[in-house]
């Protein structure tokens, strides 16, 4: 099976040599088509830099990414617009809906930008809306729901164009615990049913529990991989073992490694 | 480091708020035009001639100067608040970091100061130089020549417009800043989101709008039917509608845009993002929008009424005769001024001379009746009902003891005007009527009963009325006019008149002392000879005057006045918009991270900047047609009446040229508007 997503020694470097900050210093992985992958890592860690390189809203250094074997780099204009709305869906910590829109034109938008006609999605979009119960709030503009509500028609909208991999910066990091459970239910259910592609940021362990496998990033280099014995560990067991590694990451990585 | 921070900060300011620069630029080129109006040549001209009327207008001119002063201070007061609160963060920081609140202060005042200095710098060279422009262009137009060239720099108008412009700017920021010295620095530090309205049911904006149409359609009919003129009431009546409506159909204008946002087309790109944003703002800012539209209103009818008046003003009609000489019975005789003339050796200026004799009948001592007419009056109530022949029927049954011309001196006077000379036998006559009476069409009607040779009576006599209307002006001066009179042969003219009768010498100067320098400048120099000689007389440049007169007040005035509303309306709506993009940057950035291309937005800006300026300035257009023929039919004179539909094309033309400035400013709005998104843009964008 071929990778949805390459990542291959990707650097990003700030500053000048004096004062060098390695934001990313040569990450390699790959994530399968059906991954629900998580990476986490302390603040500065560079898993903002990583996510943001694959959304090309930051250019690296060097390294290469790849998206079902083409290289994202090398994407310009119409193509480069048409890899962000299409091949990618992006789940924002702060939802990033647009308030003057209603839940139903929020989750239209990607296919405006397009220029997808609307037929050709609102069966998707029926699916989508029952899948994430926001039936109710399709017709509302974002201050008249709540936090949940708002995350989920943003997923709505991040998935409206069916991407190949949907990319998650810390989507449960405004919601309070009971939201960001039926967000993560959701999510892992997407990934479970239709088999979606979700690479997500977060350092929310609870949040991380729901992946299969997890990244843990420090200093721009991947330190640690954590992979859960899917069906027999439960998600309790592989949250336990998420709690240890962060816990010793708080002294560093000389406590881990 | 203090003074690098406020020059760094004043040329961000112009920078990011060019608009508004610009538009204080223009309004000190307006400034210093109207008060340096007093040196351009037509006014020194005309100050010789109608110094009174020049006075009051001048009177008016500071009225009107003390008023935009008064609007201006708005703008700049709302155009600068808007600058400041973007700038509220900044300020925070330089109170957190212990700046004292008298040295921002200092530094705010400096850098206000240091962009006026900037502005007049550069605006009033430019206004100097437009003026003297102005004055030379209109020098040369009304033919004055530019020979006497003075020029128009006056350093009355330059203290006056620098001192005006640095008062409302200065009142505008004591005002503003005292806002900001009160504000916590929490609040300064916080990010300050648009407030949002509260939304009433929809229903209200549905009745609103509703309510808006039939009032500006109430108000219009009024208008164009005139009956606004009559009664002040009526009139008070159809403004209030007017204003009540435009400010309902804005308030309730953003239902109808929601409507277009969820019935539209939604594949096309943007378009519900674009509807809803148009709408949001025309709901939160309806009522600026209202006053815009008003302001723009105002300016297209300034510019349109104005043009057309100005133009009936400027048409001189025909110009043949350059100077009358009054001749009293008692001292000067025709002969006694020719030989007056040919003393001062001005004979040999002119072509013609010759005496006009013009008189009523003395044959009977009735005044009432003289004459009769009744197979014209019969033959003009046969013919087909129209405006025209109406009021022919109504002036003609007054005509009942006219004037009497002498055939003899109208036929000189054709002659000097290069046309062929009248023919009538005995028991004939011709028709004169004055074009300031008359119209066209009413001359063709009586010109269609005049070729049947109807009958009349004169004093018991018959009398046959032949040939066409003659119209020709008899004497120089405009205030002297027959709305009807007959021109009788000269033994008839005797007979009826019994020898007394009025005389006027007309002349007609020879091309060689009309000269190259214009006519104006020929006239003026012979007034001046003849000044000399003592002798009464009536010049074509004395009405020349006043018809420029005319023309100068209504032109200036209206221009100038139109200039200052579009400068407001337009900076309003621009920075409105501009200022509003800027809040809403978040949304623009979200567009760009789902994937909307840098040309995207623009192109999706560009689309609700032309909605933005299109509703206001369409909803003035549609209304200042009404305002327009409301306000023609109200001042304007009978005889220009009757172009009527002229006029109505020369505003439709005023108003085209007016809407391709709009489309030029719009196109400014949008390059600023795409700027502004690049610098919206999350700065590690690359593509």
């Amino acid at each position: 099976m071929e990778p949805v997503l390459e990542i291959e020694s990707l650097k990003k470097y700030y500053g000048k040599s004096g004062s060098r900050t390695k934001a990313l210093d040569g990450i390699t992985f790959q994530v399968m088509p059906g991954e629900f992958l998580g990476i986490m890592g302390s603040s500065g860690s560079g898993k903002s830099t990583l996510l943001n390189c694959i959304a090309t809203v930051i250019r690296p250094g060097s390294g290469s990414i790849k998206i079902n074997g083409r290289p994202v780099q090398s994407l310009k204009g119409a193509e480069l617009a048409g890899y962000r709305g299409k091949k990618i869906g992006y789940l924002f910590q702060s939802f990033e809906l647009l308030d003057n829109l209603t839940g139903y034109e929020n989750i239209l938008l990607p296919l405006s930008l397009h220029n997808v006609p609307e037929k050709e999605s609102r069966e998707r979009l029926e699916q989508l809306a029952g899948y994430l119960e926001i039936q109710d709030v399709l017709h509302k503009f974002p201050v008249q729901m709540s936090g949940g509500q708002k995350q989920r028609v943003a997923a709505a909208r991040a998935l409206i164009l069916n991407p190949e991999i949907i990319l998650a910066d810390e989507p449960t990091g405004a919601l309070d615990s009971r939201n960001a459970k039926t967000l993560m239910n959701k999510l892992s259910g997407l990934n479970a049913d239709s088999g979606a592609t979700i690479l997500m940021v977060t350092h929310d362990c609870n949040a991380a529990s729901y992946c299969r496998r997890i990244l843990f990033i420090q200093d721009g280099t991947l330190f640690h991989e954590l992979r859960r014995n899917f069906p027999e560990e439960s998600r309790q067991d592989f949250y336990g073992r998420i709690l240890r590694i962060m816990a010793q990451t708080g002294g560093g990585s000389a406590n881990v490694l | 480091m203090f003074f690098k921070l406020i020059s760094r900060n004043s040329r961000r300011s112009r920078k990011e708020n060019g608009l508004l620069f610009s538009s204080l630029l223009i309004s000190i080129i307006a400034f210093y035009i109207i008060l340096a109006l007093p040196c351009q040549d037509v006014m020194i001209f005309l100050k010789k001639m109608e110094s009174d009327a020049i006075n009051r207008l001048m009177d008016i001119i500071s009225v009107f100067y003390a008023l935009a002063l008064f609007i201006l201070f708005f703008l700049i007061y709302y155009a600068s608040r808007f600058q400041l609160e973007r700038r509220g963060h900044e300020f925070g920081v330089y109170l957190m970091m212990g700046m004292r609140r008298v040295k921002l202060f200092a530094l705010l005042l400096a850098e206000d100061f240091g962009n006026s200095v900037l502005s007049l710098a550069v605006g009033l060279p430019v206004a100097v130089l437009l003026s003297e422009l102005v004055s030379l262009v209109t020098a040369r137009l009304v033919g004055i020549g530019i020979v006497g060239h003075q020029v128009s720099f006056s350093l009355h108008a330059v203290l006056w417009t620098a001192a005006g412009f640095l008062l409302i700017k200065l009142a505008a920021f004591l005002l503003l800043s005292s806002r900001i010295s009160q504000q916590e620095i929490g609040s300064l530090l916080a990010e300050t989101p648009e407030g949002t309205k509260r939304q009433l049911p929809s229903l209200c904006y549905r009745a609103a709008s509703l309510a808006g149409i039939l009032c500006l359609a109430l108000a219009y009919s009024l208008a164009i039917r005139g009956d606004a003129w009559w009664d002040i009431r009526v009139m008070a009546l159809a403004v209030l509608l007017g204003l009540f409506g435009t400010f309902s159909l804005f308030w309730g204008l953003g239902f109808l845009i929601g409507l277009a946002a969820r019935r539209g087309k939604r594949d096309r790109r943007l378009h519900v993002f674009n509807f809803r944003q148009i709408q949001e703002t025309v709901t939160r800012r309806s009522n600026t929008l209202a006053l815009c539209s008003l302001l723009i209103l105002a300016a297209l009818c300034c510019f349109g009424a104005g043009t057309a008046i100005f133009r009936s003003y400027g048409d001189p009609g025909q110009h043949v005769l350059d100077y009358t000489f009054p001749v009293s019975e008692s001292a000067d005789g025709p002969d006694v001024i020719r030989r007056t003339l040919s003393d001062h050796g001005l004979d040999t200026c002119f072509s013609h001379l010759f005496e006009m004799k013009t008189g009523h009948v003395q044959t009977t001592d009735g005044t009432r009746d003289v004459f009769q007419m009744e197979l014209v009056m019969d033959t003009l109530e046969k013919m087909e009902p129209s405006e025209d022949r109406d009021v022919l029927l109504n002036n003609l049954q007054y005509a009942t003891c006219p004037y009497v011309i002498s055939l003899g001196s109208y036929n000189q006077l054709l002659a000097a005007a290069g046309l062929p000379g009248l023919e009538l036998s005995s028991g004939e006559a011709a028709v004169y009527m004055d074009m300031d009476f008359s119209t066209p069409g009413r001359i063709d009607l009586m010109n269609e009963i005049l070729n049947t040779c109807p009958e009349a009576v004169l004093d018991g006599n018959p009398l046959s009325l032949t040939g066409a209307v003659q119209t020709t002006n008899l004497v120089t001066d405009r205030s002297i006019t027959l709305s009807f009179a007959l021109i009788l042969p000269d033994e008839a003219f005797e007979h009826y008149t019994r020898g007394n009768y009025s005389v006027y010498l007309d002349a007609v100067l020879t091309g060689e002392a009309a000269g190259d320098a214009g006519l104006m400048s020929a006239i003026s120099e012979m007034n001046r000879k003849l000044n000399e000689t003592g002798l009464s007389y009536e010049s074509y440049l004395q009405n020349m005057g006043r018809q420029l007169f005319y023309q100068v007040a209504a032109g200036y005035i209206t221009i100038y006045l139109a200039i200052i509303f579009l400068i407001i309306a337009n900076t309003v709506i621009g920075v409105q918009f501009l200022m509003g993009q800027q809040k809403s940057g978040r949304r623009y950035r979200i567009l760009s991270r789902l994937g909307a291309s840098y040309k995207t937005l623009c192109h999706s800006a560009r689309k609700q900047i032309s909605w933005y300026f299109g509703i206001p300035i369409g909803v003035a257009s549609f209304s200042s047609l009404f305002g327009i023929r409301s306000l023609l039919t109200g001042i304007l004179s009978a005889r220009a009446k009757g172009d009527l539909p002229e006029m109505m094309m020369v505003s439709a033309a005023m108003i085209f040229v007016l809407c391709v400035i709009e489309c030029i400013y719009v196109e400014a709005v949008k390059r600023s508007s795409d700027r502004c998104l690049l610098s919206l843009m999350p700065p590690q964008r690359e593509e």
